[in-house]
This record gives C-alpha cells, structure tokens and sequence, in this order.
C-alpha cells in the first residue's frame, strides 16, 4: 500500500515510530491535571516529557501540518489542540493554509 | 441459545456530544441526522435486546500506541467514560455483561479470533456520542465493547472483519441463555482530517456503500484499504467497522432505517437492519 493517500499520509508503524515522543506527550494530555500544567509551563512540560527542541518548537508554533509530518497522528495532536482551546476547524483551516472563516466557506459552499 | 435480533450502523463524532447535551438535536444543521435516530430507538425499545455488543474504534484514549491492540475486547461489568483531553460529559458510566464477555472470548479464540481482554476498558466518543440517541443514558441495555484498530497501519483486512461478524454470530448462537442481542458498528463515514484534502466528504460514495453493505456487500469485502481511504478519506477508512454488523445478521436483511447527512467535515451515516 502507498504511504500517502490523496494528499494525505497513512499513519503507518514507521510515522509511528518516529512521532512517538510527541504522541506520547499529546496522549498525557488526557488527564486534566496534565493539562493544567501544560497550559501553566509550556515549555517546561514539553521538556519534561522528553520532546526535543525542534518538536517543541512546533508545539509552539502550533504548526499542526509540520506536527503531522513529524509522524503526529491526528487522533493525538486534536489533544493538544484542544488542551489550548484550539478546534478541529481550525486544525483543519491550518492545514489548508486558510483563515478559519476562508475554511468554513468553504465547507459551506459546496 | 442467543439469537441476534438487529443490526445498527452509526457514524460517531466528538461533535455529537455537545449537540445532545445541549438540546440542539432540532438545530437545522443536525435534524436531518438526528431525526433518524428517534424511529431506530423506538424500534430497539419494540425489540427488547439484552445485550448490544458494539464494534468500534477507540481514539487513542483507553489504547495508547505503547500497546495499540488489532482487537480488544471489553470483559467488565462498568465500562466509564474516558477523558479524551477536553474533560468528560456529564454521563454516568456504561453498564457491561461480563459474563457473556468471557463466552465470546472463548467462543472467539476457538475461531482463530484472538483479541487483547481488557477487564478494564474506558470508552469513548466511538461509543458514547451515539449511544444517547439510541436508549436513555441510564444505560438499561449492558453493551460488550470491541475496538478494532482502524487507526495505525498495518489494519485488519475488511475480509477479517467480515469474517468477525460471523464469528459474533456463532458465539451469541452458542450461549446458553435465550438471549436477544443487537450488533452495532460505528464509525466513518467519509472524512478526512489532515493533508491537502482536510474536510473532504464524498457522499456518493457514502450512499454507495449504504447500498451494497444492505443488500450485497461481498463487493465492500473485497476492496483494499487504500481503496477504502481515496474514495473516504484517511479518516474514512473507519468504516468498515460496519462490516461485522452485516455479516452477523446472516444473508437476507430488512431495512429499518437508513439516514444519511454531511453537514461539515465528515459524512454521518445510520442505518438500522433486521435480520429476516
């Protein structure tokens, strides 16, 4: 099987493998005490959570499509967005290099 | 003996969760979905099922990917409510039948089924988000929980799913107890979350599968995951988690209900079967 899919990648075992750090710290955000602390100390608690500079460094951006691309799974990272009070609309408006109102049109145009 | 007395295919979404908690099931934008689960809920009351065993996927929130399981099934008399990482609906936990867990479990291994056994099990939008159209959220029906791994590849085939529906049906046929059980399968329809094609919906292909999975869905068996994810979506794939609901109502089927709405990003599905 292919590993990208109309423009979009197949989360296989080695995006896995090499999104496992961030996926691990966006799956810690389930707990509500977690979350607290990571909307408290950013940086801190990405650090304390093993990620590398350059994995906190999208965090911070808040650059959903490089996260992706790091080996992010969607599932995963909607955690962290929605730890920031970010929305999958949003999310999605990110990826399409669009405005969230540029993105909702859309949606609604067709 | 059991017996399977209904089949229900359901779309599942985070986004179900706020539109029921907050009464807004009229809104224009939900009503042509919402609408279709009133006559579904009826029926199931009509049917009086002991039991609904539900085929879903979990979104890495009780199965984290240091142990992803290809099957897990639930096996546990309380099933809560997991924190998906926005906090919890206000919803009391779901009620389970271990003791026909651990029939099937067997019943299962016996047919070269061999899912991970979790005596503690936290569901959650793939189950709950749906489930309050279909019975009052005092959960007077237990459920069995089965989560298919439909998220990091390599997936089971849809042929392997098929097959499970088959399987459910041999271990519900063997219990000892006359009981009445409906088989559920949720998840998709299409949708796709990332890359250049985020928000893409394709409801002819939708209403395509809606009509083969009714009345021959030999064809859906036989298509690649790949297939499954151009004409759905990455996220689409999801579907065929409908796949064992068919299978497990046997040949010939009649329709209760079918409903189809793609009002944002992803095209919602119901579809009501009983077996004839």
């Amino acid at each position: 099987m292919s590993d990208e899919v109309a423009g979009a990648l197949v989360f296989t075992g080695e995006r896995s493998h090499a999104g496992y750090r961030l996926n691990r710290m966006a799956m810690s955000l389930t707990d509500p005490v977690n979350r607290a602390r990571f909307v408290a100390d950013e940086v801190g608690y990405l650090r304390g959570m093993g990620l590398n500079d350059a994995e906190i460094d999208l965090v911070q951006r808040r650059d959903w499509k490089a996260m992706v691309d790091a080996g992010g799974s969607i599932y995963l990272l909607i955690k962290i967005a929605g730890a920031l009070g970010i929305s999958l609309q949003q999310v999605g408006a990110h990826t399409a290099g669009m405005t969230l109102d540029e993105f909702m049109a859309k949606l609604e145009g067709r | 003996m059991g017996r399977i007395v209904g089949g229900v295919g359901s779309s599942h979404a985070p986004s179900f969760g706020p539109v029921y908690d907050q009464g807004r099931q009229k809104d224009p934008l939900w009503a042509p979905l919402f609408d279709g689960y009133i006559p579904v809920r009826a029926w199931l009351e009509a049917l009086r099922p002991d039991l609904f065993i539900v085929v879903y996927n979990d979104h890495m929130n009780r199965f984290f990917l240091d142990a992803y399981p290809t099957f897990a099934l639930g096996a546990a008399d309380i099933y809560p409510q997991a924190d998906e990482g926005w906090g919890k609906r206000d919803l009391p936990d779901m009620r389970g039948d271990a003791a026909f867990s651990w029939h099937l479990a067997r019943s299962l291994i016996e047919d070269e089924f061999d899912p991970t056994i979790s005596q503690e099990m936290s569901v959650d939008h793939g189950v709950m988000s749906f489930m309050p159209m279909l019975m009052d959220t005092a959960w007077p029906v237990p459920i069995v929980p089965f989560a298919v791994n439909v998220i990091r590849h390599p997936l089971p085939t849809p042929r392997r799913l098929f097959r499970l529906g088959t399987a459910l049906r041999r271990a519900v046929e063997s219990y000892p107890s006359d009981i009445r059980v409906v088989v559920m399968g949720t998840g998709g329809l299409s949708h796709q979350l990332q890359g250049s094609r985020f928000g893409f919906v394709n409801p002819e292909w939708d209403n395509e599968f809606l009509d083969r999975l009714e009345a021959a869905p030999e064809p859906l068996v036989e298509l690649t995951h790949q297939d499954y994810m151009e004409r759905g979506g990455t996220e689409g794939i999801e579907m065929i988690n409908w796949l064992p609901m068919r299978s497990a109502l046997g040949s010939a089927v009649k329709r209760v209900q079918r409903t189809y709405h793609a009002p944002m990003i992803t095209g919602y599905g119901l579809l009501a079967l009983e077996p004839t």
